[in-house]
């Protein structure tokens, strides 16, 4: 179903007579006719014009009334006016509604989600006047409601679809470039072929040597460079072949970044808290040892010293096991760590 | 991940394999060094035994055509009835050999961390295995050597061999695994000095003012700042020697340890810290931890601070010696041919092998190699 090129004449006598001048196709085979998505209805070009062109103007079709304007009239795509309609509503729900698959949690969701849009559609297509009315207020709510997602989604759609565009855009000249190739070295092996006979010939004429071993000689030459020309041309399709895989891998990637998991901050002790109970450890304490050879001297610093870890450790060790009273630990563990002590000096041997 | 995640200092120390390995009440450990000295002490008087046997096995052999061979198996054989080492006699043998390693570690210059870890070596390698099995005076050269490994302090294999006094590297090395099966595989000695730094800091941060007092102690000790500094002095000498050469480190923590030493150094002003870090002395976990670091405290007390041994300790020590010279196990005197051996057995063994193996190779090739293949197989 394409746009006609040319208007010519249908089966159809009605079809070819302007509803509002009579003017008709058979006597004026360049007549074109226009609608206005307002209300859809039909009239040639030369009316648009006439009526029009002094500005927004009602429809000259009887108990129509819609203010229309001039440029919103245009060549309808579909012969029947009712799929036309049908279309631009589509679309327009269309942009509203323009949830992903991805977006629900279930196939389920997805559906009901469908079914709704298509109820909708129904509604505005197929309606009286009144669910007309309310189907219209719907999409506007919704519109209304949801602005930001809506461009979020469109935002998204088109990325996509650009990148497909640019995809086939890159097969399309990778595949060119093959073929190129190809035909090159086609062209070049013919002749180096021939320029080998050629040489071959030559020898014939010219020398002494027995013509057989010279025959034998070139179809070995010519074998041996159609085949090495061969492996070189495998190793850049195959390059070819990654390059478009690659580029597919991007997309599905890219896809995955539309909708970004937050990532949480890398906790490389998971989730222990190591606050120390027994002390707080202040950004600086006074010790002769470190003012002695540390502070203050580039040697010591450069590498990375840190006096502040020092401290953290130092501090650490003073008050870890403090509470550790071996005495009573160990007694209750019912020293398993003994038993197996002295089951190492049984067995020992190590020689 | 919410607060039920919250590691404490202890739990960090209950981590490490000299919490979970290396700490013993004072009754396991003794328990553990008897049974050792009672297994050592029977395998002491087996070995002998059976070197006896071979001894008169040979000589009635060779009769007395060669006379030389005799007199040395006769030098290396104790006579008459062995007489084992004791547990106690086993100890202070140990203290004496630890003060070696100390010794040998200032003769090379090495820092107080590797020479404590060497000793610490030492000690937890002669709980489980005895003086008379395996001689202290190897032992602690490899000991001292693994220390300057995991204390990151590079030496120089051949350079450390050509430091000590006839040794050389394959006598250091021949009791390398031997000693890391003693220590069970955990080389991780986690020692008091840097915990007695983060004290120290934090005490002469309290006197400055830094900190502030919170006040459940009570007022501060008059001249603190001069006091930490003397504690600090006293309480390292404390670490460095009698905390090594003591079972302190199998029943204490190193930040137990340390308050000890401190303790000792200065009672009045510890006690006032403790309180300060406790909640005031009533607390019942101030008084528990006052309680072990006195019996820490008294641990501590029994060596005296010095490098070198007291005469009398080390007069006994020598007559120690003497007797342990008559009970060596026999069979373990020398590591490096029995480490030897060991390896020459198997690379004999490999080498039978790969012969056997490379025979075969030549046979299923030579028949591989005839016009109608390899002869059939009778059943």
């Amino acid at each position: 179903m394409s746009r006609p090129s040319k208007p010519s004449l249908t089966d159809n006598p009605l079809d070819d007579i302007c509803p509002v001048c009579k003017s008709n196709r058979y006597l004026n085979p360049s007549l074109q006719f226009l609608i206005n998505p307002e209300c859809y209805h039909k009239m040639c070009s030369t009316c648009v014009d006439r009526i029009f062109t002094s500005g927004p103007t009602c429809c000259p079709v009887p108990r129509c009334g819609k203010t229309l304007r001039k440029r919103g009239f245009h060549q309808a795509f579909f012969g029947d006016l009712k799929i036309e309609e049908e279309c631009d509503i589509r679309k327009r729900v269309g942009d509203v509604f323009n949830r992903r698959q991805e977006d629900f949690e279930t196939l389920r969701h997805w559906n009901d989600y469908l079914q709704d849009v298509e109820d909708l559609v129904f509604d505005l297509v197929k309606g009286s006047a009144k669910t007309k009315r309310r189907a219209e207020e719907t999409l506007e709510e919704y519109r209304v409601k949801n602005l930001a997602v809506i461009e979020e989604n469109k935002k998204a759609g088109q990325e996509a679809a650009s990148l497909e565009r640019q995809r086939e855009k890159a097969e399309r000249e990778a595949a060119k470039q093959r073929r190129l190739a190809m035909a090159r070295e086609e062209e070049e092996e013919k002749m180096d072929v021939e320029k080998m006979k050629r040489s071959a010939l030559d020898r014939l004429a010219n020398s002494n040597e027995d013509a057989n071993a010279i025959a034998r000689q070139a179809q070995k030459g010519i074998l041996k460079k159609t085949s090495a020309r061969r492996t070189l041309t495998d190793a850049p399709t195959n390059e070819s072949t990654t390059s478009v895989r690659d580029s597919g891998l991007s997309i599905r990637g890219l896809k995955k970044k539309v909708a970004p998991v937050v990532e949480k901050e890398y906790d490389p002790f998971g989730g222990i808290d190591l606050t120390p109970t027994r002390y707080i450890l202040q950004d600086h304490y006074e010790n002769d040892y470190l003012a002695g050879f540390v502070k203050g001297q580039p040697t010591a610093m450069t590498g990375g010293y840190s006096l502040h870890e020092y401290y953290g450790r130092s501090m650490l060790e003073a008050f870890s096991g403090l509470g550790v009273f071996i005495e009573d630990e160990i007694a209750s563990r019912n020293q398993p760590a003994a038993m197996a002590t002295i089951k190492a000096e049984a067995r020992d041997d190590v020689f | 991940m919410n607060s039920s995640n919250v590691i404490t200092e202890d739990d960090r120390y209950r981590s490490s394999t000299q919490f979970r390995l290396w700490s013993f009440t004072p009754a396991s450990l003794l328990a553990l060094r008897s049974t050792t000295n009672q297994l050592a002490a029977d395998r002491v008087r087996e070995a002998v035994r059976r070197a006896r046997a071979r001894e008169a096995q040979s000589s009635a052999d060779a009769s007395d055509a060669d006379p030389e061979s005799k007199s040395r198996a006769t030098s290396t054989l104790p006579e008459g009835e062995l007489d084992c080492l004791t547990v106690e006699e086993e100890l202070k043998l140990i203290v004496f050999y630890c003060r070696q390693t100390l010794q040998l570690g200032k003769h090379l210059n090495l820092p107080t961390d590797v020479n404590a870890t060497a000793v610490q070596y030492m000690k937890r390698f002669y709980t489980t295995n005895s003086l008379m099995t395996y001689d202290p005076a190897t032992i602690l050269r490899t000991a001292l050597f693994f220390a300057t490994k995991t204390e990151n302090h590079y030496y120089r294999l051949s350079k450390f061999a050509e430091a000590i006094d006839k040794t050389k590297p394959e006598d250091v090395l021949a009791s390398e695994y031997l000693l890391t099966q003693g220590l069970r595989f955990t080389f991780d000695v986690r020692h008091p000095y840097r915990a007695l730094e983060g004290a120290v800091m934090e005490l002469c941060a309290i006197a400055e003012g830094a900190i502030p007092n919170n006040g459940v102690a009570g007022e501060m000790p008059r001249n603190m700042d001069y006091r930490c500094k003397v504690a600090h002095g006293t309480a390292k000498e404390f670490l460095k020697t009698s905390a090594l050469l003591t079972d302190v480190y199998f029943h204490f923590s190193p930040s137990q340890i340390m308050l000890a030493s401190l303790l000792i150094a200065d009672e009045e002003l510890i006690r006032w810290y403790i309180a300060f870090k406790l909640g005031g002395l009533q607390n019942a976990m101030a008084q528990k931890v006052l309680g072990t670091l006195a019996d820490c405290a008294q641990m501590l007390r029994t060596v005296e601070p010095q490098m070198q041994s007291p005469a009398e300790e080390s007069k006994e020590a020598r007559t120690l010696a003497k007797k342990l010279r008559k009970c060596r196990n026999p069979e373990k005197i020398d590591l490096v041919a029995l480490q030897q051996t060991k390896r020459g057995g198997d690379n004999a063994n490999d080498e039978k092998i790969l012969k056997k193996r490379k025979l075969e190779r030549e046979k299923v090739a030579q028949e591989a190699g005839d016009l109608f293949g390899p002869g059939l197989k009778k059943p």
